[in-house]
């Protein structure tokens, strides 16, 4: 864990010294500390560097390692309440709500001009978050117990009813489709410290209640009627950890546009090295999935200068052979011993 | 005295009710069976009498409503080992058995004290998984892992234990290892048993009482010797004494 708190520091720090211009570690770290605790900063470093890492990397990447953490955590809680190892939040139609949501206000040009920045974060959180209740309300309509499978089967129906809706909207509006297009991609650019400080914060608080929750969590992973002998509360843990779960990824979502693969793998990937309990691989989830986004982002922006990749693109280029590769090595391991 | 009292259980999945009117009770000590062929409703009623399923009727665990209970109250009376279903996630056995202690922490922070540890290791030990306890649940035999729910259900450490069928899947030494620890778990510690066993001959020489159901009705209730062959061979559709004794043949 240590081991994988560092490679996370580490990535945060290479994150932040490579772009157009390397910025050496070493001055990184003391801007750093010029800011946090009022040191000089040594006159080689000048001036530009210390308003390039502030302004523009270090809540790029923060944001990155953020969004990071938070979709692996929730794609590890997610994969324990439906007892589904490919079950992610989006399985709950957190992405689809949200995509039309953004689809609409870039549509009706809420966003600019007379719209505020913040438009289309809230209205794709709120379309994102109205949802998810949707889901839930439906699947308690249907099957009192909240049974998985109903859930993951109305998840998903809403899910691609919702994306022909987004659909609809970009075939009939030409001009804003690669916009929408672009949106649904996601990207961590143009982003500011508020957008960091609100992820932040909503990160944290669900990692704490996850926490607090990882003995129903570990309990639930067997099921439904095992879970409930047990002595665990389902429907009400259930529909809490799935509320969460929602506004967190919704959240995510709204500032950076749709990022899937982090929060399918990194549960896995995990798992492998620190086995089941949820005490270790909420943590370590958040970690790892925080170090390989910034480490896609860093791609997405570094490989075909001055051209970004969507980082949409890259988590699944990349994440798609590491997590062959970390599955099935594991795999030969076992069948070795 | 009278540890799960069930009475006039009427229960189903919403349709037509599965089990009719059923009633019955186990004290300290007692064990008692539940035969019946295929569909009859068994499965049903233990996860009735276990308040996993909205039923109509009352069931009274250790003196209490058990429809007052909550389910962390209900999971400190009564403990359902279910039929075998898939592992997905690598937990270890050890960890898989600390599971059953979850009803008995008191809250969200609360961690397994020495009684709680204890406990687990006693239920490891009993069931003969002590030297597995590091192992992955999900490298185990069907059999092995049907040993880990049994562990993980005297961890939780209930009044009442019910189980379906939990000899499937076993070996013959470890369904008889299995029979044994039940037994003396529940004449050691005061507690009852309530099991559905699909081996005939197992279930009436685990069991002191035996309840025999047919289409969702109960035909008989009482000790194993009171139990008609004729009625059983009735239920079955098969000469269910002759069957067993031409089975024993071989072996004589």
């Amino acid at each position: 864990m240590t081991l994988l708190a560092l490679a996370a520091l580490g990535s945060i720090l290479l994150g932040v010294a490579a772009g157009s211009v390397y910025i050496p570690p070493g001055d990184i770290l003391a801007i750093l500390a010029s800011r946090l605790f009022g040191t000089d900063l040594p006159e080689r470093v000048g001036t530009v560097y210390p308003a390039m890492v502030m302004g523009l990397r270090l809540p790029r990447v923060l944001l990155a390692f953020v969004t990071g953490g938070a979709l692996a955590v929730c794609g590890t809680v997610m994969q324990s309440v439906l007892q589904n190892p490919l079950a992610s939040p989006f399985s709950l139609g957190v992405s689809s709500g949200a995509g039309l949501g953004a689809a609409v206000v870039i549509v009706t040009g809420l966003a600019a001009g007379a719209g505020h920045v913040l438009a289309l974060p809230a209205v794709s959180l709120a379309f994102a978050l109205g949802t998810v209740f949707f889901v839930l309300w439906a699947a308690g309509r249907i099957d009192r117990g909240l049974g998985s499978v109903t859930i993951v089967l109305i998840g998903m129906v809403v899910s691609l009813f919702f994306n022909a809706l987004m659909n609809l909207l970009a075939a009939l509006s030409p001009a804003y489709a690669q916009r929408i297009n672009l949106w649904l991609l996601g990207s961590f650019s143009m982003r500011e410290w508020p957008a960091l400080w609100v992820l932040l914060a909503v990160t944290a608080a669900g990692l704490c209640l996850f926490l607090r929750c990882a003995p129903e969590l570990d309990v639930m992973t067997f099921g439904e009627e095992q879970a409930r002998s047990l002595g665990v509360d389902l429907r009400r843990c259930k529909t809490l950890l799935i509320c969460a779960v929602a506004v967190l990824t919704g959240t995510a979502v709204a500032f950076v546009g749709i990022i899937g693969f982090v929060d399918l793998i990194a549960p896995h990937v995990v798992r492998r090295f620190f086995g089941a309990s949820h005490r270790k691989i909420l943590p370590a989830s958040a970690l790892f999935g925080g170090a390989f986004l910034t480490l896609c982002d860093l791609a997405a922006r570094t490989l075909t200068p001055p051209r970004e990749i969507p980082i949409g693109s890259i988590t699944a280029l990349l994440g798609a052979p590491f997590f062959l590769y970390v599955y099935f090595s594991g795999r030969r391991r076992e069948r070795r011993s | 005295m009278t540890l799960l009292q069930a009475e006039h259980i009427t229960c189903g999945y919403g349709g037509a009710p599965v089990i009719e009117d059923i009633s019955l009770s186990v004290g300290q000590g007692e064990r008692l069976c539940v035969l019946g062929p295929n569909g009859c409703g068994k499965t049903t009623l233990l996860r009735a009498l276990a308040g996993l399923l909205p039923y109509e009727g009352t069931v009274t665990l250790c003196g209490t409503d058990g429809k007052s209970l909550s389910r962390r109250e209900t999971a400190r009376r009564v403990g359902l080992m279910s039929q075998l279903a898939p592992v997905y996630f690598a937990y270890t056995v050890y960890e898989t058995v600390s599971m059953g202690r979850y009803a008995r922490r008191r809250g969200p922070l609360d961690r397994d004290g020495e009684a709680g540890r204890q406990a687990v290791r006693e239920s490891l030990e009993r069931t003969g998984l002590w030297p597995l306890r590091d192992r992955l649940i999900t490298e185990l035999s069907g059999g092995q892992l049907q040993r880990v729910f049994l562990a993980r259900t005297f961890a939780q450490d209930p009044a009442v234990i019910l189980l379906d069928e939990p000899t499937n899947h076993l070996d013959l030494k470890y369904q008889a290892e299995l029979t044994d620890s039940l037994r003396s778990w529940s004449e050691q510690g005061g507690r009852a048993v309530v099991g559905v066993f699909h081996d005939l001959s197992l279930a009436l020489s685990f069991a002191d009482r035996a309840l025999l159901l047919e289409g969702r009705h109960a035909l008989f209730q009482g000790p194993p010797e009171a139990l008609d062959r004729a009625l059983l061979d009735r239920v079955y559709g098969l000469d269910v004494a002759g069957y067993l004794r031409k089975l024993l043949a071989r072996w004589q």
